[in-house]
């Protein structure tokens, strides 16, 4: 059973059918959006949102997209729906020094080594589509051509913009380690 | 070589997309060059850092609030489509109810199959829920499902929830349940009551063929009085209509 063929039988009107999509994604979605917020409970309230859009607006998923992209695209919108309408100028960028609460959960934070505190703090420190893009490509390992069809865009555009982010991170890495 | 144009090749390096000449080239640059080797070594880092960062675990808060709102959902949609009572939709809303009330309340019925203190005590409060309407029709539905005998307290949490709450579905839910415990008098003097002051159109033509199935001929008088009441809507005058013949 495929995931567009399930997601057509929601959209028929079998919603029961959503808790096999549930299973399948929301450790996914949850992980993109724990990493694109830094902030773990807002990522499950999030997450949330992402699933009760795909049965709210089931009638507009179009008969044999890939589910994939439409579930990522909704998770996109649901995390910029959140800060539009929470319009903080000053958070562009991710509070750093929150960001180590926010992360490590009293079981997960003895095994945070060193280097996963100081890649999530140079994650904090880039903009948002530079950490998405690497969230989707390198945390999440999907491949260009699914992240260019997620971001409507092509695959040379996502590869030198992946770089780029890449490259910034490096520098926001090897800055911090010194400090 | 140009900062952007040697970064983009040593991440390609890294990720193994050269081929054998392209290779052979960057490993005799990294070997003469020691700033280009330092960034390699550095890229190497973050790259592999992202790679192997381990998976978080949402809390099981994430699929409860699914379920919960998954059932919503169902509700809403089931409402929008047919104005009219479906029983085996409540029958299949309480096989959810089990998996959406949790291994505490699972565990108490999985104990005790007859009426308890503490099911009786959880019901109330689910029904007494100021803020939640799916919680109040889970309440009815653990009524419906858990209870074999309704006392005066239920029985009237029940009747009060079927004719006060502003929530149609809880109102019907609870119908259902008190329509299980027919058999009790006082149960079915409160539903031949509830008749004369229900004026929720879904509620009432629920009530009616229930009383009608209960072959409840002391509500005749009544019926009449619905089918000619020019409040009433026209699905519910029919069904009044149809309740009196069937009941004569």
């Amino acid at each position: 059973m495929t995931d567009e063929w399930i997601m057509e039988a929601v959209k028929r009107g079998e919603l029961q059918q959503a808790s096999l999509l549930f299973e399948r994604y929301n450790k996914r979605i949850f992980n993109f959006l724990a990493r694109m917020t830094m902030d773990r409970e807002l990522a499950e309230d999030l997450t949330q949102n992402v699933f009760l859009r795909i049965i709210k607006y089931r009638t507009s998923y179009k008969e044999g997209a890939r589910f994939q992209s439409w579930i990522y695209q909704v998770a996109r919108n649901v995390f910029s729906d959140h800060y539009q309408a929470n319009k903080n100028r000053f958070s562009d960028f991710v509070d750093v020094e929150k960001v180590s609460d926010y992360m490590a959960d009293n079981q997960e934070s003895e095994m945070w080594d060193e280097r996963e505190k100081l890649l999530h703090r140079s994650m904090a420190r880039l903009g948002d589509e530079q950490r998405e893009l690497l969230v989707l490509t390198r945390f999440q390992q999907m491949k260009y051509e699914e992240v260019a069809q997620i971001m409507n865009t092509t695959v040379a555009n996502i590869k030198v913009k992946v770089h780029r982010a890449i490259a910034k991170l490096r520098e926001h890495y090897f800055e911090l380690e010194k400090t | 070589m140009e900062k952007e144009k040697l970064e983009t090749l040593l991440i390609d390096y890294i990720d193994g997309k050269l081929n054998n000449t392209e290779r052979h080239d960057v490993e005799q640059l990294l070997v003469a060059d020691t700033e280009a080797f330092k960034t390699y070594e550095q890229l190497k880092v973050v790259i592999h850092a992202m790679q192997a960062s381990a998976k978080m675990e949402p809390t099981a808060r994430l699929k409860r609030g699914f379920e919960q709102m998954l059932l919503e959902e169902e509700i809403a949609l089931k409402k929008g489509r047919v104005v009219l009572f479906q029983p085996s939709f409540y029958r299949v809303a309480a096989a959810i109810a089990f998996v959406v009330l949790g291994g505490a309340i699972a565990y108490i019925i999985a104990r005790q199959n007859q009426q308890s203190k503490q099911i009786k005590e959880t019901l109330m409060t689910m029904l007494d829920n100021q803020n939640s309407a799916s919680q109040r029709v889970l309440g009815a539905t653990v009524a419906y499902n858990d209870i074999e005998r309704a006392d005066d307290e239920i029985v009237n949490a029940l009747v009060n929830a079927m004719n006060e709450d502003p929530n149609t579905n809880v109102r019907l839910a609870a119908l259902e349940a008190l329509g299980k415990f027919r058999s009790q008098p006082h149960v079915r003097k409160a539903l031949v009551a509830s008749l004369t002051t229900q004026k929720d159109p879904v509620v009432q033509i629920a009530l009616i063929r229930l009383m009608v199935e209960m072959k409840e001929k002391d509500i005749t008088n009544e019926l009449e009085k619905i089918s000619t009441d020019e409040e009433s809507i026209q699905a519910v005058k029919d069904e009044a209509q149809a309740g009196i013949l069937r009941l004569s």
